[in-house]
This record gives C-alpha cells, sequence and structure tokens, in this order.
C-alpha cells in the first residue's frame, strides 16, 4: 500500500495545479512570502491616528485566545461637523442609507467594520477582526477585537455580541452586503445567536454613491479619503492580501504581520465615521439652499429630499443639478423639475424649459411623448390662468 | 377545430400480437416471447396514527387503502427507521415518503423535510404532486424547489419557510451546504430527508453524492437533527448495501410490491444479420420504426425509448414518414426528450390522455418516474445499459390492470447482444449491482475540505473508513487547514465546493470545439486519459453521426477544436499501454485462470493512427501523434492464463486469444456493474511482468476507482460464465465486434481461441 500521504499529496497538488489554471479559482490557498506585505520589516508609521500597539503573546508564552485594543480620538481632531455633534436627525439618518427605527442620539449608533479571511462568504470564512467606533461624550472610541486563535472563535464572537448589543443601529460601508451577512454567519456557528444590530442600518455606500459617483473614478473608501477627505493612505495593505496575512500570522505569530491589517481596519473605521459626516454636511447644505456643485450629485439628493418630503431642498438641488448639468442630465430630471417649478406657480419658467428641450431633440422617444404631453398640459394651464385674470 | 382522430382499423392488443406472433417473418427475429402473468394487489390499512385530514382526502380521492408495500413504508419511517423501498415503476412510490412528511408538518408545522432528486425536472414534477396533495389536505405546507433555477428574490422565504425543500445533490454541494446558517429553521427541524431513484445515486456520482451526505448528516448533527432517510429504488441487486452506504446506518428494506400489474408479454427482438463476415445487423432503429408503426397504425398508444437525441430524432422523423397528413393528425407521435420545458411536456401529457397524440418518442428522460400516463406498449430500440432501466422503460407500458406489451429491439453493442440472445439475464432477478466507493481517496479528500469550510472538524472525527485523522493533519500542514484548539479550520480564500463536479472525478477534461460555420460550440467532452486516442490532431471524431476533424489540440488548455468533415475513411489510433502494479489487494488461482485486483498505475501513450477506409477497412494512410504520456493511479481487476491453458500455442495464437477474451470481458463486464463501458479501461499483456503470464487487465477509469474492480474480482466465475454464454450463442462465424471483437482485424481464429481459453470445445 503506497503511504497515504503521499497519495494525499499527489491529489491535493493536482487540485491546486487545476486551480491555478487560468479562469479557475485563485490559487491563494496558501500564503507565500511573495506577498509583498511579509517584505515589509517595519509596518510604516500610521498616519494621523497612532496605534498602539499591544503584545499578542503573554509573558508565559501562552496566546491570548484575543484580544481588544482601544483608542479614544477626540471629536475635534476628526474634523466633525455634525456626526457624533448634538442629537441625530431622523431625516438626516434618511439620507445616510438608514434602513429600519432612527436611533435618536449619535451615542447608539455602532460604526464598525470587518475583516475576514475571505470574500466569497460562506460557513468557512472567519471574521478575524472587527473594528467598531462609538461616541462618548467629546470622544470617539474605536475597539478592535482581533481573534488571535481560530479555536477561541466562541469567546471572540461572545465578547463581540456584548460589545455591540448595548447599540440601537450600526454603520457601515458596503455592510449590508458584505460585513453584516458575515458576522451574521459567525454568531450563529459560534454561539447559535441571531444578528439584531443591523435592524437599524447605516450603509452609507449608496449615499456616498450618489454624491460621488463618476467623480473620482471609484467609489472605494480609500478613494473618497484621498478626494473627499483629503488624506490619503500612503503605506496600506491591498484588501485582497489581508487573508492571506491572517493564515501568516496564526502560522507565524509575529506581530509585525498583522499590525498593518488592524491599521487598515483602523483607518477603515475612522473614515467611515468621517464619511458620513461628509455625507451629512452635503446633506444639511442643500438643506440651506447650497446644493451640491456636483450636478449628478445635486440630481441625487433632489430624489432623496423628495422621498422625505423636504421639497424645499428638493427644489434647490433641482435647479442646481439643471443649471450645472449637461442636456442628458436636464432630460433626465426636467420632468419633476417642471413639476416643482408648477408647484410653486412658475408656470411660465416651467413650459419655457419644457419647450427649449423639445426643441433640442433630447431624450428618448417615449421621453418625447411624455415632454410633449406635459408642454400641451401647461400651455392650457397657462391660458386658463391667463383667461382667469382677463375676465 | 380538431376533429377526433379516427383509425382505420381499431384492432385490440391482442389481436396485434396475435398477428405478431403468427408471422412468420417476425418470428424468426423473436428470441423470446414471454408473457407475464397479471398480479393482484394487496392492501393493507390506513395506520391508525395518520392524520385524519390525509386519510379522509385519499378516500376522497378514492383511495381507501393503500397498498401493502406503501403501508411497510410508512410503518417503518414513522418508527424512525431508514428506509428503502424497492417496487416497480407505478407502484405509487411518492405515497411512500409523502405521506409520512405530510404527517409530520400536519402534526407539527416546524417540522421540515428535504427532497432529493437526481435531475431538476423530477424535481419540478415531484413539487406539483406535493402542493397538490397538501392542498387538498388542507394543511398549511409550503414545498418549494431550490436549484441553480431559484431566483435570488425568493431564496430568502425558502431558506426560512419552506416546510418541504426539494433540491438535487449538486446544489446541496454546492448551494446548501457552505451556507447552512441561512438554513437554520431547515436543519434544526430536519425530520425527513427523501432521496429518490437511489439507484442513480452510483459510480463517480454516487460516491460523490455518499460524501455529499455524510456532509449533510454532519450539518444536521450540529442543529441537533437526526433525519429519517425514506429512499426509493428500481429493482437492483444490492438496494440494501447501496442505500448503507449512503445512509451509513442501518437500513429497513421493503421489496415486495403490493400494487396490482397487468398481464405483460415482453417480446426480445433481435434484427435480421445483413453482413454475416462483419457480424453488421439491420439497424435497430428501422426493425423499432416497424414494430412501433404496426401498434400506432391499429391505435396503441406506444412510447419508443432510444437511447440518444439524435436517434429520437431520427425516429420521429420516420414515424412521421409512415403517418403522412392530412390522413393522419400531426401530433400524432411527439418527440420527448431532456431540454423540453415543462409546459411542452404538460402538453404532451395531456394529449396522451385525452387521446390526441398515440405515440411518444423518447430518450431516457422519461424513465425516471415522471408520470406521463397509461401507455399499452413500449418499444426499446437498444438494451438501456442496465436491467433496472429495462424494467422502468418496460414499465411505461401498462400502468393500469390490463394486458401491456414491450418490445426490446437489440443493436450490434456486445451487451445488446448478449441480453437479447440471454432474455432471463433481464426475466429473472437482477444480478446488477449500484457500486459506490465514497472513501475513494481522490473524492473524500475533496469532501474532507467542503466539509472543513462547513463546520471545523474535531481532531478525533471519522469522515468515511480512511484515515481521517492523516488526512487533516496533513492538510493541516499544507496550510489548508488550521489546528485550534483541538479542531481543525478552514484557513483558505477559496470556496471548496465551488468548480467541484459531482457527476466527474476530476475537473481534467478535454473539450471538444466545433468551429464548423465560424461559430464555436462545445459538443462534448473526453476524459483526458482517453482523449489521445480520439482527439489526436487530424483525428475523425465522430458524433452524433457527423464526422468531424481535429483541427487543432490545445493540450495545455485542454480543448481540441474539429470541424465537419465528408470523408471516407475513419481513423484509429495505437497506444502503448504499460501497466505497472503497485499493490496487490487479493489473488485466487484456479485450474486455468488467476485472478486478482489492486492498485495499478497505467500508462499510457498514444503512438501512431491509421487511416482505414469505412467499408473495407483497408489501410490508406497513417500520422504520428504527439502527446505526452497519460498517467492514471487507479484500482484494477486482472485475470491472467494458467500456463497449462496455453500450452503449445504459437505466440501469435495466444495474442489473439488474449486480444479476444478481452474484448469479450470488457464487452459484458458493465453488465454486471451497472456501468458504461467507457468507465472500464482495457489493456492486455502477453507477458505481465507482474504476473509472468498472458494477463487482460480490466481497469476504472476514475482516479483511485470506484469498486468496480473488486466487484469484478468477486464476479469472475459469474463474468466468465456470461462470457461463455455469449460465444457460445453470438451468430457470427468468426468473431465480430459484439463478441470478440472483428475477426478481419484481430485474426481469423480468433472466436476459436478464445472459446479454447473458454473451454467451450
Amino acid at each position: 500500500m503506497n503511504d497515504l500521504r503521499a497519495r494525499i499529496a499527489q491529489i491535493v497538488e493536482r487540485d491546486r495545479t487545476l486551480q491555478s489554471k487560468p479562469g479557475g479559482v485563485r490559487g491563494s490557498e496558501v500564503g507565500t512570502d511573495r506577498n509583498p506585505l511579509y517584505a515589509m520589516a517595519d509596518p510604516p508609521a500610521s498616519g494621523r491616528y497612532p496605534i498602539a500597539r499591544g503584545p499578542s503573546v503573554r509573558a508565559d508564552g501562552s496566546v491570548h485566545p484575543f484580544e481588544v485594543r482601544e483608542q479614544r480620538i477626540a471629536v475635534d481632531d476628526l474634523g466633525l461637523e455634525i456626526v457624533g455633534r448634538g442629537a441625530a436627525d431622523p431625516l438626516l439618518l434618511a439620507h445616510l442609507g438608514l434602513k429600519g427605527d432612527p436611533p435618536d442620539r449619535w451615542q447608539d449608533v455602532l460604526f464598525l467594520d470587518t475583516e475576514t479571511t475571505g470574500l466569497s462568504g460562506g460557513t468557512g470564512t472567519y471574521v478575524f477582526l472587527i473594528g467598531v467606533a462609538h461616541f462618548a461624550g467629546e470622544e470617539l472610541i474605536l475597539r478592535q477585537h482581533l481573534l488571535l486563535d481560530l479555536g477561541a472563535e466562541r469567546a471572540f464572537i461572545a465578547a463581540l455580541k456584548t460589545e455591540i448589543e448595548p447599540f440601537r443601529a450600526c454603520a457601515s460601508y458596503n455592510g449590508k452586503s458584505f460585513d453584516l451577512p458575515i458576522i451574521r454567519t459567525r454568531f450563529v456557528m459560534a454561539i447559535r445567536s441571531e444578528l439584531t444590530i443591523d435592524d437599524s442600518h447605516l450603509d452609507l455606500l449608496h449615499p456616498a454613491r450618489r454624491l460621488w459617483r463618476n467623480r473620482f473614478g471609484s467609489t472605494s473608501l480609500r478613494q473618497l479619503e484621498e478626494s473627499v477627505l483629503d488624506d490619503g493612505r500612503i503605506a496600506d495593505v491591498p484588501g485582497w492580501l489581508i487573508p492571506d496575512a491572517y493564515f501568516h500570522y496564526l502560522r507565524k505569530r509575529d506581530p509585525a504581520i498583522i499590525a498593518p491589517v488592524l491599521e487598515h481596519n483602523a483607518r477603515d473605521v475612522i473614515s467611515l465615521v468621517r464619511i458620513t459626516d461628509r455625507v451629512a454636511r452635503a446633506v444639511a447644505a442643500a438643506r440651506t439652499g447650497r446644493a451640491p456643485d456636483h450636478a449628478p450629485a445635486a440630481f441625487a439628493l433632489a430624489r432623496v429630499f423628495e422621498h422625505t418630503g423636504e421639497m424645499d431642498a428638493a427644489f434647490a438641488c433641482y435647479e442646481s443639478a439643471y443649471y450645472d448639468g449637461d442636456n442628458t442630465l436636464r432630460a433626465k430630471l426636467a420632468l419633476a423639475f417642471a413639476r416643482h417649478l408648477e408647484r410653486r406657480g412658475e408656470v411660465e419658467r416651467a413650459l419655457r424649459m419644457m419647450e427649449t428641450l423639445v426643441e433640442l431633440g433630447l431624450g428618448s422617444p417615449r421621453w418625447r411623448e411624455q415632454a410633449e404631453a406635459r408642454v400641451r398640459r401647461l400651455t392650457r394651464k397657462r391660458w386658463r390662468s391667463a383667461l382667469r385674470t382677463a375676465s | 377545430m380538431r376533429t377526433a382522430v379516427r383509425f382505420p382499423a381499431r384492432v385490440s392488443l391482442e389481436q396485434i400480437l396475435d398477428t405478431l406472433a403468427r408471422d412468420p417473418d417476425f418470428k424468426q427475429l423473436v428470441t423470446r416471447w414471454e408473457r407475464v402473468p397479471p398480479r393482484r394487489a394487496s392492501y393493507a390499512e390506513f395506520p391508525a396514527w395518520l392524520d385524519g385530514r390525509i386519510s379522509a382526502t385519499l378516500r376522497r380521492r378514492g383511495i381507501l387503502s393503500l397498498y401493502s408495500h406503501q403501508a411497510d413504508a410508512l410503518e417503518s419511517a414513522h418508527a424512525g427507521k431508514h428506509t428503502v423501498v424497492v417496487t416497480p415503476t407505478a407502484s405509487g412510490k411518492t405515497l411512500c415518503y409523502d405521506l409520512p412528511v405530510i404527517d409530520a408538518i400536519a402534526k407539527d408545522p416546524s417540522a421540515r423535510a428535504l427532497y432529493i432528486f437526481p435531475t431538476k425536472a423530477l424535481a419540478q414534477d415531484q413539487l406539483t404532486e406535493l402542493e397538490r396533495l397538501a392542498k387538498d389536505v388542507d394543511i398549511d405546507l409550503k414545498t418549494y424547489t431550490y436549484d441553480g433555477d431559484t431566483p435570488p428574490a425568493v431564496r430568502a422565504a425558502i431558506r426560512s419557510a419552506g416546510h418541504v425543500v426539494i433540491t438535487n445533490p449538486d446544489m446541496l454541494h454546492t448551494g446548501i451546504l457552505p451556507h447552512h446558517t441561512k438554513w437554520v429553521k431547515l436543519f434544526e427541524n430536519l425530520r425527513y430527508v427523501v432521496l429518490d431513484e437511489l439507484h442513480t445515486y452510483r459510480g463517480v456520482f454516487g460516491s460523490n453524492v455518499a460524501n455529499v451526505l455524510r456532509r449533510l448528516r454532519r450539518v444536521c448533527a450540529f442543529y441537533g437533527s437526526h433525519p429519517v432517510f425514506i429512499c426509493t429504488s428500481a429493482t437492483i441487486a444490492n438496494p440494501e448495501e447501496l442505500a448503507r452506504r449512503h445512509v451509513e446506518d442501518d437500513v429497513v428494506v421493503i421489496d415486495q410490491s403490493g400494487a396490482p400489474r397487468g398481464e405483460k408479454v415482453l417480446v426480445f427482438v433481435n434484427p435480421p444479420v445483413v453482413n454475416q463476415s462483419l457480424g453488421v445487423r439491420k439497424s435497430a432503429l428501422f426493425t423499432g420504426r416497424d414494430i412501433a408503426a404496426t401498434l400506432l397504425a391499429s391505435g396503441v398508444q406506444t412510447i419508443a425509448f432510444t437511447r440518444s437525441r439524435v436517434s429520437t430524432e431520427l425516429l420521429l422523423t420516420y414515424l412521421r414518414a409512415r403517418f403522412p397528413q392530412p390522413q393522419w393528425p400531426h401530433d400524432l407521435v411527439r418527440g420527448y426528450r431532456g431540454g423540453y420545458l415543462p409546459s411542452e411536456r404538460r402538453a404532451i401529457e395531456r394529449g396522451l390522455r385525452d387521446g390526441s397524440v398515440r405515440g411518444v418518442v423518447s430518450t431516457n428522460a422519461l424513465e425516471l418516474g415522471i408520470d406521463i400516463g397509461a401507455l399499452q406498449a413500449a418499444v426499446l430500440i437498444g438494451y438501456p445499459g442496465t436491467v433496472a432501466s429495462t424494467w422502468q422503460q418496460m414499465g411505461r407500458a401498462g400502468r393500469r390492470e390490463e394486458l401491456s406489451a414491450a418490445f426490446l429491439v437489440a443493436t450490434s453493442l456486445p451487451v445488446d447482444q448478449y441480453v437479447v440472445q440471454h432474455p432471463d439475464y433481464v426475466l429473472l432477478r437482477s444480478p446488477e449491482a449500484g457500486l459506490v466507493n465514497p472513501d475513494n481517496l481522490h473524492l473524500l479528500v475533496q469532501h474532507l475540505k467542503c466539509g472543513a469550510f462547513e463546520i471545523p472538524f474535531e481532531r478525533k472525527e471519522r469522515f468515511g473508513t480512511e484515515d481521517t485523522p492523516g488526512v487533516l493533519s496533513y492538510l493541516d500542514e499544507q496550510g489548508i487547514l488550521h489546528e485550534a484548539d483541538g479542531r481543525y479550520h478552514w484557513s483558505a480564500q477559496s470556496f471548496p465546493a465551488e468548480g467541484m463536479s459531482l457527476r466527474t472525478a476530476t475537473s481534467d477534461n478535454v473539450v471538444v470545439v466545433d468551429q464548423t460555420d465560424g461559430k464555436q460550440r462545445v459538443i462534448g467532452e473526453i476524459d483526458r486519459f482517453g482523449a489521445p486516442l480520439t482527439l489526436h490532431e487530424q483525428a475523425i471524431y465522430l458524433h452524433e453521426g457527423r464526422q468531424l476533424q481535429v483541427e487543432r489540440l490545445d493540450w495545455e488548455n485542454a480543448k481540441a477544436y474539429v470541424r465537419e468533415v465528408k470523408v471516407d475513411y475513419y481513423t484509429q489510433a495505437g497506444e502503448s499501454v504499460r501497466i505497472r502494479v503497485l499493490d496487490e489487494f487479493a489473488r485466487q488461482d484456479s485450474a486455468r485462470f488467476g485472478r486478482a485486483h489492486g492498485e495499478v498505475l497505467v500508462s499510457a501513450i498514444a503512438t501512431i493512427y491509421k487511416k482505414l477506409t469505412m467499408y473495407t477497412h483497408e489501410n490508406i494512410g497513417w500520422g504520428k501523434i504527439h502527446i505526452p504520456e497519460q498517467e492514471l493511479q487507479t484500482t484494477s481487476f486482472w485475470l491472467s492464463l494458467a500456463e497449462h491453458a496455453t500450452a503449445g500455442w504459437p505466440r501469435e495464437r495466444v495474442e489473439v486469444a488474449l486480444a479476444g477474451l478481452g474484448n469479450l470481458l470488457h464487452g459484458l463486464a458493465p453488465l454486471l456493474l451497472m456501468c458504461d463501458p467507457h468507465d472500464l479501461g482495457l489493456a492486455v499483456e502477453v507477458r505481465s511482468p507482474h504476473t509472468e503470464l498472458p494477463t487482460v487487465y480490466l481497469f476504472d477509469m476514475t482516479p483511485g476507482g470506484v469498486g468496480f474492480s473488486e466487484r469484478l474480482f468477486k464476479w469472475t466465475d459469474a463474468l466468465l460464465e456470461r462470457a461463455r454464454e455469449h460465444l457460445d450463442s453470438c451468430g457470427c462465424g468468426t468473431g465480430c465486434p459484439s463478441c470478440v471483437g472483428p475477426a478481419h482485424a484481430l485474426g481469423h481464429d480468433v472466436r476459436e481461441a478464445v472459446a479454447d481459453l473458454l473451454s467451450l470445445r
């Protein structure tokens, strides 16, 4: 009988060659030293927010099953204007992508971001690092739970559950389709428990897309840090290397391997808070009549304002988008904008706008049909009102 | 408006059979005319524990009692015993599992059941039936199919609310088990798992499914449920063994059918020989067409089965030509094969019921329990490959208590010729067995990875019978798993179930790409080991009756590009096969033969190919083949000839006899193994380095093997006995493709030499 191990080796080797074929599964089962991350002997010092680097091995040599690192950052240092200050405004939260009941205070919202052992989800993908942040007084408290040993997942998740429980809502960047489903899976796997924090969930991905889509090339958190916050990362672990870094760390137990990942995660959470504030500021400015100067963003905001019933803000955004936008965007928003003009009694202006657009020959045939019908209706309305004035 | 179909002469089936039996031309072709007597029903009361609403509904439907086997199955399942029901087609198997499931849900709405069907089409039919029954019983029972076609929007609802989830093994493997945390309700409350058509879970597919079920049981145990398995199977020799390997626990076998059966006439037909020297017979398709046309012309509702899609289309064309419009309605005969939409299938089924459709030509899509109503006659063009399928197809005729007929028309294939000349093989109890080898290391390692992804393995946990801890610690060293706190965790980014097919042992196949008409279309796949022989450059590859020439073989990327050609030759590649015996598991010698099985390394290198003319087989050219040597580590059975069996023979005669014996055994072994001829490889060595004797090897084409070789070792006597019978009765004089192989290619004394070996003379 052949040596069992040799035979398994053969089988495993064959699978690996199959998987590394183009079009196959990315052959990233084992971390290799080619991973540029491991070349970094000393991870670069963090940018603005220093991170305490605690030891992960106890004095007696045993490994902590998991550890929690905490840092406190003054709200003033974060440059926040709205988020974390005063009461949370339900209408504003709606703009921030809230699904579910609105929390009353910013202190009730837990900002979170996870690092996982894979991107495909499923029961074999672990959360090994979760950064959570909340406001307390004049400070933002960032706590990072790091799982040092997969065998300690139960204790890790139980501690996380305790951490999460006091909060009424969570905020994330793309958490709806990534972070929360994975955390939910881990809750079932580790402690057979349900997760309710995301009954109220602010997923900032969608509002951020509304404001900044097609503006900086992408709406990834890193891109927004650079373009919106003007605070780009100098050295950062690319997300796709993180799982391998963790597997490497599990074998080598070298804190230097995981430090850049902790740094990456801390930055993600903090940026999430700051981007939330930027979205909130854009909304607040639009309410006072200062719509975003980017026409597609103004248009997107206008629609949300319509949805929340803030008609003045919606009008301001439509108007701004109409004047800043190109003809395609104008055609897209004209019918709605005309309705606002009409409601405000500016029938003449609405009619002029629609007539101009129709003459320009814009839009799809279906749009033109609607636009022409609107012109006819507005013309009749103007005529009737002229008649009323005359009689 | 459609007028009722009127047939010129409405003759009863009895009369037609009578005429056929007395027709001297037809009589010559018949190798057996068997009358199977009717069987009376055996009834049993509804069990006392059955929910009153269910029995009331059944009574309303005219079902006043159960058949005995249904009642047995209900009792067994209700008592919490794993059960396998082995009864003929149309014996009401569905109720055997539907009733325990509906009863459980009627009494406890949180109870759940998982139905596993081998194909999607079956799942659809089952869904309709179960929903209808639940609606009549008036209980709130939500049934959903969950497969690749399920829209993402409704998946969440199915996961939490579906009482009965109907799926297939592939979806369970990639879609459900790796995401079991989304199915908490199902797994916590899983009462029954239904495995329908158990006999289809054999070979590589079955070995994979057995491992998927191991994973399913791990997940159930995680959530604290211990479901009862209810399986159904066609008649095979080893239902208990097969079920036990899938369920890995004691199983109650219920094989006494209580369903009634009408009288049945079974006719075995062998088309006439048209070329004595080549052993070529008239096409089974033509003979089958004549029989079907005779039946249809007399108004007998008939179903014809063919083995391929193309034959289905051909037969349909032939039959329609026999019944031209306008005197015959257009849809007198309908085609029915895999790929038809449910609505088309329903239309055909409706047509059969109201009589507007008189005939159906089908591939084996219909074999698996789809309800197409009662037909009077079945015509099987070609032996379906297994006795189980033969009975299932024959069972399509005569679902009521009246006379029915089934005709089996043989092709020239060895297996067909054996069966038509030895009808008892089909008529007596089935000797064929469903074989699986879930512990095939290749498959086991794959599923172990999937299992670790689903739930970490405990250090001492067993998964199958191989050395689980050994495999786990190896995978740990490789960094694929990570041991922590006594458990092995999945520690890789990839998703192990993805890209791993249950239907083949490796994903390593060469794809055949047809680029006729400038478009690229994948028309087939050949396992990499066998590909050099059929897909070398310049090879003529036959596909659905078309000739395609291989223009380019991209070996690296496993693609063969072919284009349609019209030539009057075919190609035949020669290869040199070496077999190295790595380990002999068992050996037994008798007077004339030595038999053994064990692990082997097969190395094959394709050398040259010849161009041979179509009818005269003249050599008109040759070429070299440049493809690297292929290796296959697998299990093999081998049979060696004792020294005195060939004492005094010239070497050439030994060679010829050995080649002939190899062909004969290779042709007949699938009869015993319920496998396709391509699942077994053949090699002969006039002097084997291992046995030092002339030796025939029959090896498993699946890396690692799925159990064929061990079974052949156990059943060598049965195999040799079939070989003797077959050779004795084959109509050819000197050897033909239906027995030892064509004499013109092997040598003119091939048949005689093999007969000598088998001591037929």
